[in-house]
Formats: structure tokens, C-alpha cells, sequence
């Protein structure tokens, strides 16, 4: 995925940490059975994420073993042994997630990188699919709808995060216990809301590389940037920018709060509250070059 | 029912003080102005309405004789778009369709209609707004209260936008995030000076 989805490590209790790096392995060595060593390296945080929101809804009490590591081998961790069905589901998305976003970068540069990576993981990929055949004949659509408004120039952020936003939606829509119809609910709304967090702030970091590559950049076209003049206006770009993603958050957080969490709830609050909030300002003052602007506090 | 305390998040033995804050908390979270023009505003409206009978039985069975009900009658509020647009029956029949939830057709009604006012504005703001699309909906909704300034509810709504974004700050701020810059510096650095170590096999701080 992105690894724009971390936790605030400043402010987390070092249980919370232990607990949500145990996720992050559970996560790691799930991708090492189902495909192997190296599609190890295309594992994210956003995949732990995605395993310690799920299973904060089941109500199996969390337990964890000491392990050995074939990536780390002079230290052991913990690892998370419950609800291994969810994790085993994060590993899949994170696996096909991250074959689609190759596979698109392969198609956009031609990198060896990318080529050598959706190679590697095509097999794999090829037997998620199987397994979800509808999830993710759902995503493919949405990426051809995202490359038809790439292709249309589309000059407006919010839809062109659109079919992201989808994904995520159906990337959160997890099927079967603990996940019921009201949770399910929840799960699309706050998914829906973390795929447009995600590609917008994606596309705000990725100005400069993309006006010098000339490819294609939602805000390039819907605040018209040119690469001569790349800051006319950015103050109006990140106050408008900042607050999208502000408002995304907000939803984000709202919709966590609903949820009827069993377990995990202080890590989930540390990375939507306080982690996620970090990356958003993180990239907008790298953008603004330190100018604190639109703050509303 | 279930259990009150659990609802409201406190022991059994909680004292009313302590009762009464979690209920006052609750409210605030809860409280329909977050979840307004959002597909969850109903299961927060449930959410608030179990806080309340959780609050009105703990209050009925424990301190009997005052009444404390403040957040009672947030429920039978109306929380979506008023639907009262000076008798306007074709942007009336617009709204109703974006309350229910009719978003593709209510756009096409609001396409077909030339003569864009401030409600017409005001209404595809709040339409976009239920879609995600929040910088499409704040203009809109900042447009219609320019065109018309007098209007409460579009001033209320594009407030509440702004508040949504000063609560999820706010609530970070709360829970220590901003804390001293140079601490946390010093603090990062040392963690990525422990990555690379870790990279290389070695780790000082064996926590991260």
C-alpha cells in the first residue's frame, strides 16, 4: 500500500507499541506462507492497521507468541496468534493491493523495480483473486475508472480520489465474524474516507515529481500549477488541501467511535487521532516549507 | 438494554460526579452535529439514544429526585437538511431526496435546474457533502452563504464543517499530540538512529 498510515510512537504506551508491532509480524509471517520470502517486502503498516481495526471487533482475547524472524534473526518478537483469519485477510489485500499499485507503476515508468516486483508477486495476486473473485472484480473497475479520469485530466480532487476511496471501501468491507451489518457500515463509510485521505495526500506529496515527469496530478490541474511557477498560489492550495484532508480525518475518527471495539482501541486512536494528523501536517509543511497556514485551533 | 454502566463506560461503583462526566462526554461525541450529513448520523442518533436511556436509568435508580435529562432531546430533532425553502416545491422535493438518500437523482434534478440561487448552492453543497467530495461541498455551501448572508442553516452548516475539523485537532491536542517539538526530535532521532542499527542487526532500544 502507501505507508502513509502510522502510529504516533511519541505518544503511545510501549504495550500499545509491542501489541501493534505483533500485529505487523502476525501480518509478515502470513504473506511469508501464503507466498513466500520476498513478497515480505512489499508488506506496510497500513496492512497492521488494517488487522488491528478488524480484530478490535472480535471479542477473542489477544494472545501472542515469541517467534523467530527470518528478516530480523538475531532478535525474536511477539507475534499475534488470534483471530488469524483477519490477518490472514490483511496479508491478502495488502498482497493484492500492492500487486495492482506495481503493475500501475510498471504501466506509468516502465521501472526494472516495478516489473521485477509484479512478477514476483502475480502468483500470489492470482490466487487472492480466486479467493474474492466479486472484491476484487470491485477494485479492478475502480482502477480502470481512476485511469479513465487520469487519462481525462479530471481537475478536481475529490473525484479523482474517488475510485481510491472505493477501493479502501471494499478493502475495509470485511465479510464474516466479527464484522456484522451495522459494523459493516461503519467499515465502508470510514474506508471510504481513508482511500481519499490517502490518495490526496499523495498527490500533495507527489507535485514536484509529478510536474517534473509530467504525470498526471489531480491539484496540478484543479489549482493549476505550472512548473515555472510552482507556489503562485500555494497558500489557497494547502488551505484548501488541508482542509480536505482535516475533514476526511474528522470522519475518519467519527466513524471509529461507532465502532463497538472489543480490543485495540487506544492503538486504533493513537494512529487515526494522532498518527494519521502527524503525516497530514508532516507533508503540508514540507510542501509550505514550515508556513503554518489555516490552522483553526 | 444493555448494561447502563458499560453503555456509559464507568464501574458499577462510579460516583455521580464521574457518572455524570462519561454521560457528558458521551453526548459530545456523539452528538448528531458530528455525524450530520453522513451516511452513520442514524447509528450515532441509536448510539446517543442507548447513552441516553443508559444516563436516564442510572439517574432513575441512583440519585432519584433530580433531573439531569440535558441531552434528551437532541433525539427528536430533524438533523438533516430542513426542507423548508420558502414553498419552493421542486427544491423541496430535492432536499427530501437527499435526506433519503437519493444522491444521484436529486443531482440530476439540481442539473437541470438553470436559475442557480443560493439554495441551489446550499443544496448541492450538502449533497456533495454526504457523497465525501468535502472541498466540492465547502464551496458550494460558502457560496450560497455569500449570495445569501441572512440564511442560518447555510451559515450553521459550513460552521459545522469547521467544527468537525476543530474537534478531530482539538481531540488530538487533548490526548498530548504537539507535545514539546524539540523533545520529540530528539526522540525521532534516536529511533531512526536505532532503525539503522536495527537494520544492521544490533538494537540499543529494544522497544522500537
Amino acid at each position: 500500500m502507501f505507508g502513509y498510515i502510522n502510529p504516533l510512537k511519541a505518544e503511545m504506551k510501549m504495550r500499545e507499541y509491542e501489541i501493534f508491532k505483533a500485529y505487523y509480524c502476525a501480518v509478515c509471517k502470513s504473506i511469508k506462507k501464503k507466498c513466500g520470502q520476498l513478497p515480505r517486502l512489499a508488506l506496510s503498516y497500513d496492512a497492521a492497521f488494517l488487522a488491528v481495526l478488524l480484530s478490535s471487533l472480535s471479542d477473542v482475547p489477544l494472545q501472542a507468541k515469541r517467534m523467530n524472524c527470518a528478516v530480523h534473526p538475531l532478535k525474536k518478537g511477539s507475534v499475534i496468534t488470534t483471530d488469524d483469519t483477519i490477518i490472514e485477510y490483511a496479508a491478502e489485500m495488502n498482497i493484492i493491493l500492492a500487486y495492482y499499485n506495481l503493475k500501475d507503476s510498471f504501466k506509468d515508468d516502465k521501472s526494472l523495480s516495478a516489473a521485477f516486483g509484479s512478477a514476483l508477486l502475480k502468483r500470489c495476486a492470482g490466487r487472492v483473486k480466486k479467493k474474492y473473485p466479486q472484491k476484487c472484480a470491485i477494485i479492478e473497475a475502480l482502477l480502470s475508472q481512476q485511469e479513465k479520469l487520469e487519462t481525462a485530466k479530471c481537475g478536481s480532487m475529490d473525484e479523482a480520489a474517488e475510485p481510491f476511496a472505493g477501493i479502501m471501501q471494499e478493502v475495509l468491507c470485511y465479510e464474516g465474524e466479527p464484522v456484522n451489518k451495522k459494523s459493516g457500515e461503519i467499515l465502508r463509510w470510514l474506508g471510504y474516507n481513508l482511500g481519499k485521505w490517502i490518495y490526496i495526500l499523495d498527490a500533495l506529496d507527489d507535485i514536484e515529481k509529478d510536474l517534473k515527469k509530467k504525470t498526471y496530478n489531480p491539484l496540478i490541474y484543479q489549482f493549476e500549477i505550472t512548473e515555472d511557477n510552482p507556489d503562485d498560489d500555494l497558500e489557497t492550495l494547502l488551505g484548501r488541501v488541508e482542509f480536505n484532508l482535516t475533514h476526511t480525518l474528522s470522519q475518519i475518527s467519527s466513524s471509529m467511535e461507532l465502532l463497538d471495539m472489543k480490543k485495540n482501541k487506544s492503538i486504533a486512536e493513537n494512529i487515526i487521532n494522532m498518527g494519521m494528523l502527524a503525516k497530514t501536517e508532516q507533508i503540508i509543511n514540507k510542501r509550505g516549507a514550515a508556513k503554518k497556514i489555516g490552522k483553526s485551533v | 438494554m444493555e448494561n447502563p454502566y458499560k453503555t456509559l463506560g464507568v464501574k458499577e461503583n462510579a460516583s455521580e460526579e464521574e457518572i455524570k462526566k462519561a454521560y457528558r462526554d458521551m453526548v459530545k461525541k456523539y452528538h448528531p452535529d458530528q455525524y450530520r450529513n453522513n451516511p452513520l448520523s442514524k447509528l450515532a442518533e441509536e448510539r446517543l439514544a442507548e447513552i441516553n436511556e443508559a444516563y436516564d436509568y442510572i439517574t432513575k435508580n441512583r440519585f432519584s429526585g433530580r433531573s439531569w435529562n440535558t441531552g434528551g432531546q437532541t433525539n427528536s430533532r430533524n438533523w438533516n437538511t430542513s426542507g423548508d425553502f420558502g414553498g419552493d416545491p421542486e427544491f423541496s422535493n430535492i432536499s427530501s431526496n437527499i435526506n433519503s438518500g437519493n444522491l444521484d437523482y436529486a443531482e440530476t434534478l439540481l442539473n437541470r435546474i438553470s436559475n442557480r440561487n443560493a439554495k441551489w448552492y446550499y443544496l448541492m453543497g450538502v449533497l456533495n457533502l454526504k457523497r465525501g467530495r468535502y472541498d466540492v461541498a465547502y464551496s458550494h455551501i460558502e457560496n450560497a452563504v455569500n449570495m445569501d448572508p441572512g440564511n442560518d442553516e447555510y451559515r450553521n452548516t459550513l460552521n459545522r464543517m469547521n467544527m468537525s475539523n476543530s474537534t478531530y485537532r482539538n481531540n488530538a491536542y487533548n490526548s498530548g499530540y504537539g507535545g514539546d517539538a524539540n523533545l520529540c526530535n530528539t526522540c525521532s532521532c534516536l529511533c531512526c538512529a536505532d532503525s539503522c542499527c536495527e537494520c544492521m542487526g544490533g538494537d540499543c532500544i529494544p522497544c522500537c
